[in-house]
């Protein structure tokens, strides 16, 4: 039996804890590759036009693993705290994928707000698999570690990035932006090629996410944004510039990130939206130029 | 009298039932915004962030028209989806463009709270009893309801009628006693006079009319500007139309029907998708199932949740030979476009219907 | 004396008429440019149509407008049907190819897709809002190319090698394509090229989602572009009728609408020599500043409309 996993959306938040689970119980797991413009084309032509490209990437990951594997693991989120949501777009994916393909989906539900936690999400994920409860728990508890480990490795090596003198830029945005070769990865890739130094919001110790973020907003109840702005007050300080990457046209960052660029006034910011059209020599040239006055603030803090 | 005015956003004529209350239940100047204009939406998109939906940019060009009409307090509805997080960007928006106010909202995190809604209250009015809020607050909900079904009602039969505004006369009459009631005898009193009132309008409506469901996202739905007033035009083609979308329903009946259409279209969605999109899913299979003619399927441009509605929607009505039409709406659409594509579509559903053009 | 019908569908960039008799024979047809004066068109057309027609066998009992400019081509000409494009050109196209499933139409400023079944349109699309892969955009590549645009489709058909030009929007499809010719690219190709990215430009967004069937029709003044047809049959790989009159298709169904009215107005070319005047007034009575656009026939208002509410009335 083998499980396909779509490398968009919330593969880039959890990816360690699926591998790591279905590992542990011995099933095989197949992972479409990273985003291409096939990917990219087959996903547009499959989605209705409004959707935001995020969305329309992740529908191309499905087609990818058709046929290539018996079960698509599908996410469906509606909630991960109590009185939090998620964009609805997490909530719908499940029936957006069936309406879509013919495709059969693993049932991995989570709604906090109605008691579905996430290891009931991943219990009932075995269930269907035909594996015990006891067994599925102990995969569970020692994905989680993995998970955890993992981040632990990465929040120690992001700080000691914190530390070097170079010009350091925070990339604040969704997990599944900024790590898709075709959305974010372009951006982090020419910073490093301009010997800058990319932060970027989703590694964050847990214990700023949870409150840091009332520091900007008190009213938002998106977890994902929540943890964004989190992030961003948490390395405020720390870095030269913030950089909110989007894709177009997301729901929730339409708002989250003008409460940022509103409220924030002593960092520069720039926003960059996404969108399918995406045409890389004005983005370029945009980058360049923030750099640069990046650059002339930092030189201008060392005369004084 | 105070010198405190109080003033909150349009939603169509719901800001009759909202004056209404605050009147009674706080001692206020209440004004509520200007009627909603095009340069409502002008001044609302300057100074609205780029995509944001068109219901937050009709919005704050509300509140904008407020506060330059002398309102001090700000009142906003909030709700589920975006539109609980209005407030805060658009109270940062406001006081970055200079303005003194203070802001409050009727609901929290999308869930209708009396006792919250009272809590709100008393900070307008410190004398206020819980009793009398109770009461007046009841009051308007059940006003609500009975708006809401005589406009089902009026939107049943409008296109047929004999002599020209013989609903809408009638409609803003009725609204107007309405807002003279101070129990629920008179105010029941009062509805029960019109829907007989209303049944005696002359109207000449064939026995097999064209009929039409609207579907789709709450503001859009609600507020006829924002809908370049699609409700109007379907009445001027002599049609027939069902709208579900009302604030009843969303206050009063939503929350109890999840199952029932859950099961009801389950051969094509397994779970709610957030905001309206089950709502709507399961309406296109009730449109279909009630032999309607056609639906209409109307958003904000990007809206999420209901984008995540179409691809299931499309489904339905590919598999049952249901026409549809999508609109979105942005302040940038071309309304002759709209006009020309409805058009067409009403042509459609005659050509279907077996009439002439 | 025999029946006629006259049928005019004004666009933003060409005006089309015909005559049609009772069997929808075409009497007389002309096509000239709009060139932003709809009023001046139509009477240029008229005159053309006079010029065809015979006057003493025929009388034209009712007129029918189409196009973006049919309400005021409407009322400037009494007519008794005025029909949206969509609806004109699947009954144009429907009377003369029955069997007709998909309807594809490219013209000036829009393009359409029309799906039948069984002669009744059964679903449409339109762009509004993207020029990118419409007639006026291929007339400003030609110039900017230094081509013809009539001779465009000639040129299309001699490249053996498209190039690929990024038509998903009109900017960049021009940066693209300055590119290219900057590149060294052979005009044929990038022409040719040019043709095909309309083409799939056209079905990713009007046609997207819909099941495009044979027979299919394709109109509208790209129609006569023989490098665009080209490009829909190498690209649907089926054949792609184009009709002769392709360009009256909107005409002549709105000719055909007009039949089915009940009462008939005898329509008079007299009306060439009639004095015109459109006014387009902000009314200033509320702030929704509505656009009345009012037409004059010698200096007597026939018809106004775009305002709101009552306070406009005029």
């Amino acid at each position: 039996m083998t499980i396909g996993i779509p490398k968009a959306l919330l593969y880039y938040k959890y990816h360690i804890l699926w591998e790591n689970f279905f590992s542990y119980l011995n099933i095989n797991t197949v992972t479409s590759p990273s985003t291409n413009k096939e990917i990219l084309d087959v996903g547009i032509k499959n989605s209705i036009d409004e959707a935001c490209l995020s969305l329309k990437i992740y529908l191309g990951h499905i087609k990818y693993l058709c046929g290539k594997c018996d079960y698509v693991l599908i996410p469906r989120i509606v909630s991960l705290n109590k009185n939090e949501k998620l964009c609805t777009n997490f909530s719908a994916l499940y029936d957006i994928v069936k309406n879509t393909y013919k495709v059969k989906i693993l049932n991995y539900n989570i709604d906090v707000d109605k008691n579905y936690d996430e290891l009931y999400a991943f219990v009932s994920m075995a269930r269907e698999l035909g594996i015990s409860r006891y067994k599925a728990v102990k995969a569970y508890i020692y994905a989680k570690e993995k998970e955890k480990e993992d981040e632990t490795a990465k929040i120690i090596k992001q700080e000691s990035l914190i530390k070097t003198n170079k010009l350091k830029i925070l990339i604040a945005g969704h997990d599944y932006n900024i790590y898709d070769e075709f959305v974010g990865k372009p951006i982090i890739d020419y910073l490093k090629k301009m010997d800058v130094v990319p932060i970027t919001s989703n590694i964050c110790k847990k214990i700023y996410t949870d409150f840091d973020y009332k520091m900007i907003s008190k009213d938002l109840y998106w977890t994902y944004n929540k943890e964004i702005l989190s992030s961003i007050n948490h390395y405020l300080k720390e870095v030269d510039g913030i950089i909110l990457i989007s894709t177009f046209p997301c729901g929730p960052d339409s708002l989250s990130n003008e409460i940022v660029v509103r409220k924030i006034k002593n960092k520069p910011i720039i926003t960059i939206i996404i969108d399918e059209l995406n045409n890389s020599s004005g983005l370029i040239t945009r980058l360049e130029s923030f750099v640069d006055i990046l650059k002339e603030r930092k030189g201008m803090n060392l005369y004084e | 009298m105070s010198n405190k005015t109080i003033s909150f956003p349009h939603l169509g004529k719901y800001y009759i039932p909202v004056e209404y209350l605050l009147k009674k239940v706080t001692n206020l100047n209440v004004s509520p915004s200007p009627p909603i204009t095009k340069k409502t939406i002008d001044l609302g998109s300057k100074y609205s962030p780029d995509f944001v939906c068109i219901p937050f940019k009709y919005n704050l060009g509300n509140l904008i028209e407020s506060l330059d009409n002398g309102a001090n307090i700000l009142l906003q509805a909030g709700g589920g989806c975006r539109y609980g997080y209005y407030k805060e960007i658009q109270e940062v928006i406001l006081k970055d463009m200079g303005y003194k106010f203070d802001f409050y909202t009727l609901t929290e995190e999308g869930k209708v709270d009396l006792k919250y809604i009272f809590k709100t209250f008393k900070k307008l009015n410190q004398d206020l009893s819980f009793i009398k809020f109770a009461h007046y607050a009841l009051l308007t909900l059940l006003m609500i309801d009975y708006m809401d079904n005589i406009d089902d009602f009026i939107r049943l039969n409008i296109g047929f009628e004999v002599n020209k505004n013989d609903f809408t006369n009638l409609n803003k009459k009725m609204l107007k006693d309405f807002t003279k009631c101070n129990n629920f005898f008179t105010l029941t009193f009062n509805y029960l006079k019109y829907k007989r009132k209303f049944k005696k309008i002359k109207i000449n409506k064939p026995k097999n009319p064209l009929k039409v469901g609207i579907i789709g996202e709450l503001y859009t739905s609600m507020e006829p500007f924002s809908s370049y007033f699609l409700e109007t035009e379907l009445a001027k083609m002599n049609i027939q139309v069902k709208r579900f979308t009302n604030v009843s329903y969303l206050l009063l009946k939503k929350k109890f029907k999840k199952n029932k259409m859950l099961k009801y279209a389950k051969d094509y969605i397994t779970y709610p998708i957030g905001a309206d999109g089950l709502d709507n899913v399961y309406r296109t299979k009730k449109l279909i199932h009630d032999g309607y003619d056609g639906i209409i399927h109307i958003k904000p441009f990007g809206c999420t949740p209901e984008i995540g509605a179409m691809p299931i929607i499309k489904n339905i009505c590919k598999d049952y030979k249901m026409p549809i039409i999508y609109f979105s709406f942005d302040n940038q659409i071309s309304v002759e476009g709209i006009k020309t594509r409805l058009e067409a579509f009403y042509d459609m559903l005659m050509m279907k219907k077996g009439g002439k053009q | 004396m025999n029946k006629c019908y006259l049928g005019i569908d004004i666009g933003s960039i060409s005006t089309k008429g015909v005559i049609i008799d009772e069997d929808n024979k075409i009497l007389a047809s002309g096509y000239i440019w709009t060139k932003g004066n709809p009023i001046k068109a139509v009477k240029d057309l008229l005159k053309i149509l006079r010029e065809q027609f015979n006057d003493e066998d025929y009388k034209i009992v009712n007129v029918g407008t189409t196009g973006s400019a049919r309400k005021l081509i409407g009322a400037m000409l009494s007519a008794s049907t005025v029909k949206n494009e969509i609806t004109a050109h699947a009954i144009g196209t429907i009377s003369k190819y029955p069997n007709v499933k998909t309807i594809l139409e490219i013209g000036g400023q829009d393009s359409k897709i029309i799906i039948v079944e069984d002669k009744i349109v059964t679903d449409y699309a339109m762009n509004t809002l993207c020029a990118a892969g419409t007639g006026s955009f291929l007339s400003s590549q030609a110039k900017r190319l230094d081509v013809d645009v009539e001779d465009f489709g000639k040129i299309a058909l001699t490249s053996k090698n498209p190039t690929k030009i990024a038509a998903r929007c009109t900017v960049f499809a021009e940066s693209d394509l300055v590119h290219k010719a900057g590149s060294g690219y052979k005009k044929e190709d990038i022409i040719a090229g040019l043709c095909r990215s309309i083409v799939l430009n056209y079905l990713n967004n009007v046609g997207k989602g819909k099941k495009i069937k044979s027979p299919i029709v394709f109109q509208g003044g790209v129609s006569k572009n023989i490098g665009v047809v080209k490009a829909f049959e190498d690209v649907l790989n089926e054949k792609i009728i184009v009709d002769e009159n392709s360009h009256l298709m909107g005409a002549l169904g709105v000719a055909i609408l007009s039949k089915q009215e009940k009462e008939e107005h005898i329509f008079d070319f007299n009306i060439i020599d009639l004095e015109f005047e459109t006014k387009a007034i902000e009314c200033q009575k509320c702030p929704n500043h509505c656009e009345i656009i009012t037409i004059k026939k010698d200096n007597k208002i026939i018809d106004s409309w775009g305002n709101r509410c009552e306070r406009g009335t005029i």
